[in-house]
């Protein structure tokens, strides 16, 4: 056998030891399967590389930490819930129209900033609540929203794993809107209308609105909604029109909006507990936070030793057939950003000969799959927070059929990548 | 009060990482100090790049900057070393030359480390060593291993979208840190594009008529062994192939796309009055199909896993059955550098001459370390 084999069962194992047995975080888990594979690999206790793989996924765990803060703070304020009224009192004579125009919410700040994680954590959690009074089972509103915010990462303007793979091969990020806008609208159009017609009936509006309109969370001001407006207009405003908007970053946009809200529930009264409210954002999101460090050690242990290499050059000894199941493989990288990188840019180079710019939409749609997938399953962690879920794994579990077919979507954009590209390009 | 087990556990923890940080954080600092080069006695004066953009003063960046001038008046020559801390025959190279250049006719510039910021840290995931060794006769001498990009301490956060000035191009958020995507880089930007600014504010100002910005790419990488030139060079790069052809190096030409911006071949030569020339080498730890990760994958260019990828016919791969080593890269770098140069010179341009580089088979032979000085 291998060493690399057996240095990556060892990390494998250690994995399954320290979740099963051992009832350790997921986080913690992936740290230790570091340690392991350092020490099989020969590499002692390499203290360095465990400390810069840690800081792999820094930045989206900042972004974690204060989104899920202001997100907590706008639902104290009772934001979430008046939004979600809003939106029904709106539509609810046509619960397909709406619903498509839910998708299309949720989608939204995910196709502005190339992250899933954005439209979970805003449209996202407004859409939640929406979807359950209206008759769609906690888990299949959770399945349908994290599969809406894939679809938004993977859709045009911006689509960051795009990038990462264009960067990878000097490809510019032109000429990719149509095959991206194919490899994501036509899944969540067809996904929102399976689930409306599946689960949800006639809209009852008064008694779904009595079903939001819970006491604690009501709209305590107006103004309340300043600061949300300002994180959406900011964080889109940053990306499309970077020449009016001072470059601060999605962590400081979404610090400023919790200083919004402090300042506006002191204007307006009705108060807000920033101590409290930020302890429970931050125990929410610790798990979270935890697990991509882990990843990143995980990730920086399987390059040091060679397992990362070896598994994607013994990928290309696989016939025509395999190479597209390696591709199927991207979403179980745990991540659309290290999937693409990882994964997506050697795909490219094996799938030469295919038009690049559909063959990248195809690689780009099974990588994001990644972010829903464990080990982090970040977007399912994220819904199941919101829907006080404990096992996120349920809301995956829900979630499959959905993957299977945006996976054979993806897996069929590489197919006929070249025909695709004659006809859209 | 008396101690929980929680907060037992929490008291273990914190030690223990206050104890990693500490051990940790050593390492980390010491990629702050800077290298030490012993430029040859043909160093006329050296400068930084604050002389040219005072924006970059007191910062990572402020790169020195060597000059070899002859005694006889002639063209200007720019060598771009580091660019991309991670690419180290690029930085080797730039050594190499200031370490034994001799300048009877015209100027030569040389700039070693082009983006500072990159040398001090490494990039998270990749695993590369924070340095490497050349053997000399004297002794080992250590060079930094870095990233390809600025360091995050010294430009933070990333946007989402990198959108390059004033092309309007966009390329992934972390692109923004890359000094060949900021180009012609702006005075009021990011330390990367200040950097960039700096360079070309160096370019018009000391009217240089050829530049040379050094790279490697995996081996996997479409443009590789390559010479990329400018539209308006043409004629010196294809002479300059030609005559490498003939020597039996093989040097693949790559014209620089007009349409991908923010590059040193595209910009310069759009920005200024200087003659691009981007070269590239394979180095095998840039690559994602590499194994183990080591300072010595660096050095003897030696990955098992690349030489499977050669077998497997798959991949246009630019990896030798024996490696792809130092010796190799810089090599090729120093005589596509030296014939580009000829060819300028041959076209009836201004002349540069430039003496006491040693040949591609001399370095091939003695090793990249009988050409630098060993470390003290």
């Amino acid at each position: 056998m291998d060493y690399q084999l057996i240095i990556l069962i060892a990390m494998l194992a250690m994995f399954v030891l320290g979740v099963i047995k051992l009832k350790l975080p997921a986080g913690v888990s992936l740290m230790l399967a570091g340690v392991v594979g350092a020490l099989v690999g020969g590499e002692g206790l390499p203290l360095r590389h465990l400390v810069e793989g840690a800081f792999g996924f820094f930045e989206p765990i900042l972004i974690i930490a204060v989104g899920m803060i202001f997100m907590e703070l706008l639902k104290s304020r009772g934001v979430l819930a008046s939004i979600s009224v809003g939106s029904l009192k709106a539509f609810h004579r046509f619960p397909t129209l709406l619903i498509i125009a839910l998708a299309v919410f949720v989608m939204f700040p995910g196709t502005m900033t190339g992250l899933a994680t954005m439209s979970i954590l805003t449209t996202g959690a407004l859409a939640l609540p929406l979807l359950i009074a209206m008759g769609m089972p906690k888990l299949s509103a959770g399945s349908l929203v994290v599969m809406l915010s894939v679809c938004g990462e993977v859709a045009p303007p911006i689509c960051v794993p795009a990038m990462i793979i264009g960067g990878g091969v000097d490809m510019p990020y032109i000429g990719l809107a149509k095959p991206l806008f194919l490899a994501s609208f036509p899944i969540a159009i067809i996904l929102s209308l399976v689930y409306r017609f599946k689960y949800l009936g006639r809209v009852d509006l008064d008694e779904i609105t009595r079903k939001l309109e819970f006491g604690e969370e009501k709209l305590q001001s107006r103004l309340d909604f300043i600061p949300l407006v300002f994180v959406i207009v900011y964080m889109v405003g940053e990306t499309m029109l970077h020449g009016y908007f001072i470059h601060l970053g999605i962590p400081l946009i979404f610090a400023i909006g919790i200083l919004m809200i402090v300042g506006i529930s002191i204007f307006t009264g009705g108060g807000v507990s920033i101590f409290k409210v930020s302890g429970a954002g931050m125990k929410k999101a610790m798990p979270v936070m935890a697990i991509l460090a882990g990843v990143g050690i995980f990730l920086e242990i399987l390059t040091l030793t060679g397992v990362r290499g070896y598994l994607t050059v013994n990928a290309l000894f696989l016939p025509d057939a395999l190479k597209y199941s390696i591709a199927m493989m991207m979403p179980f990288l745990g991540s659309a950003y290290g999937s693409a990188s990882i994964i997506g840019v050697p795909l490219l180079y094996v799938f030469i000969g295919k038009n690049e710019l559909v063959v990248t939409s195809g690689l780009v749609l099974m990588a994001s799959l990644g972010d829903l997938m464990p080990p982090p399953s970040l977007l399912c962690s994220y819904a199941a927070q919101m829907l006080k879920e404990k096992n996120h794994f349920k809301i995956l579990r829900r979630s499959l059929w959905p993957i299977i077919f945006a996976l054979i979507f993806g897996l069929l954009i590489l197919i006929f990548a070249t025909q695709i590209a004659n006809i859209i390009l | 009060m008396t101690l929980e087990k929680k907060h037992i556990s929490a008291a273990i923890i914190l030690i223990a990482a206050a104890v990693i940080s500490i051990i940790t954080g050593r390492q980390f600092l010491a990629k702050h100090y800077p290298e030490t080069f012993y430029p040859s006695p043909g160093l006329t004066r050296t400068g930084k790049l604050s002389d040219y953009f005072s924006g970059l003063q007191g910062t990572e960046n402020d790169s020195r900057v060597y000059f070899f001038e002859g005694e006889e008046e002639g063209s200007t020559v720019l060598l771009l070393g580091g660019t991309h801390p991670n690419e180290a025959a690029s930085g080797l190279v730039a050594v190499l030359v200031l370490e034994n250049v001799e300048v009877t006719v015209g100027r030569l510039i040389v700039i070693p480390r082009a983006n500072r910021s990159g040398f001090t840290v490494n990039d998270p995931m990749e695993a590369h060593p924070q340095y490497y060794s050349i053997p000399t006769p004297n002794g080992e001498r250590r060079f930094k291993y870095g990233s390809r990009l600025t360091s995050p301490l010294d430009q933070w956060p990333d946007p989402l979208v990198y959108s390059h000035r004033p092309s309007g191009q966009r390329l992934s958020g972390f692109e923004t840190r890359n000094l060949n995507r900021a180009y012609p880089g702006r005075p009021d930007g990011s330390l990367t594009e200040k950097t960039a600014y700096g360079i070309v504010q160096l370019i018009k100002k000391e009217n240089v008529n050829v530049a040379f910005d050094l790279h490697e790419a995996a081996p996997e990488i479409p443009i590789i062994n390559a010479i990329v030139y400018h539209e308006k060079a043409e004629e010196v790069a294809l002479n300059a192939i030609f005559e490498l052809e003939m020597e039996g190096i093989s040097v693949s030409p790559e014209l620089s796309p007009s349409n991908f911006h923010g590059l040193s071949h595209r910009e310069w030569g759009d920005y200024t009055d200087v003659y691009p020339f981007l070269m590239e080498t394979s180095n095998p730890i840039q690559g994602r199909l590499r194994g183990e990760t080591s300072a010595e994958l660096i050095v003897e260019g030696v990955s098992p896993e690349y030489r499977m990828a050669l077998e497997s016919g798959a991949l246009q791969i630019a990896y030798k059955e024996t490696g792809e080593p130092i010796e190799r890269r810089v090599a090729r770098h120093v005589t596509c550098f030296r014939r580009v140069i000829e060819a300028y010179n041959q076209l009836g341009n201004k002349p540069v001459i430039l003496e006491n580089l040693p040949e591609y088979e001399d370095i091939l032979q003695n090793g990249v370390g009988a050409y630098i000085v060993a470390g003290k």
